[in-house]
């Protein structure tokens, strides 16, 4: 899978998970203000995450990830 | 069977007139099956003779938590408190009638910071019946 896949996937998951428009994604936006990430909506990231690309993100390695771009690459690198 | 009648409430907080499991079939990895006898007398059951809707919901509820409760038992802990934090996209295809033996299971799908993430799916004689996905906080044992 490619970078620009993986990109195109994260954020088409991510938008119909957390409802919200696609183009609010971008690799420098702030994960958790814009998905509104709370305690009960953290699951749901992992659990995303899991289910398209078989990778499993701890939540201790969550916290580490800010930026989207954060996330593109923890996926690539896990994948 | 792992569990059975008065065996399952060592699993779970509820008891009786809401007790919405009567056993603890099998259980394996992150997913189990439970089952739920529907009496005449079920707690849920309404003037038409069958179970409302949120009979199903505490049945799913109380499922996770048996399985929550065996899972700290065979680590020698005390059934944890769990508490529903989200139910999303539940699916009701039939109410449950009296005589109807259902049976679920849970799969637990991930977990942050004691909130797991759970998905079920209850039959009756392989028809489905519900299926949603739920939130469960677990209050650390102490």
């Amino acid at each position: 899978m490619t970078r620009e896949e993986i990109v195109s996937k994260v954020n088409a998951v991510l938008a119909e998970e957390f409802e919200v428009e696609e183009s609010v994604i971008s690799p420098d936006a702030d994960i958790r203000k814009t998905l509104e990430l709370d305690s009960l909506r953290l699951v749901d990231l992992i659990s995303a995450i899991q289910v398209a690309f078989g990778v499993k993100v701890t939540t201790e390695e969550l916290h580490l990830l800010t930026k989207f771009s954060d996330l593109y690459d923890y996926i690539e690198k896990n994948l | 069977m792992l569990y059975e009648a008065e065996e399952v409430l060592g699993l779970i907080p509820q008891r009786e007139p809401v007790v919405m499991v009567s056993r603890l079939i099998d259980a394996s990895g992150n997913r189990c099956h439970t089952g739920l006898s529907v009496t005449a007398d079920n707690y849920f059951i309404e003037d038409d003779g069958l179970m409302a809707e949120t009979g199903l919901i505490e049945h799913i509820a109380q499922s996770a938590s048996a399985f929550a409760g065996h899972r700290y038992r065979m680590q020698s802990l005390p059934a944890p408190i769990g508490y529903i934090g989200e139910v999303r996209k539940f699916h009701c295809y039939r109410r449950p009638a009296i005589g109807d033996e259902l049976q679920t299971e849970i799969i637990f799908e991930a977990e942050a910071e004691g909130v797991t993430l759970m998905s079920a799916t209850t039959s009756c004689n392989g028809e489905a019946v519900a299926d949603t996905k739920m939130k469960i906080f677990v209050e650390p044992v102490r």
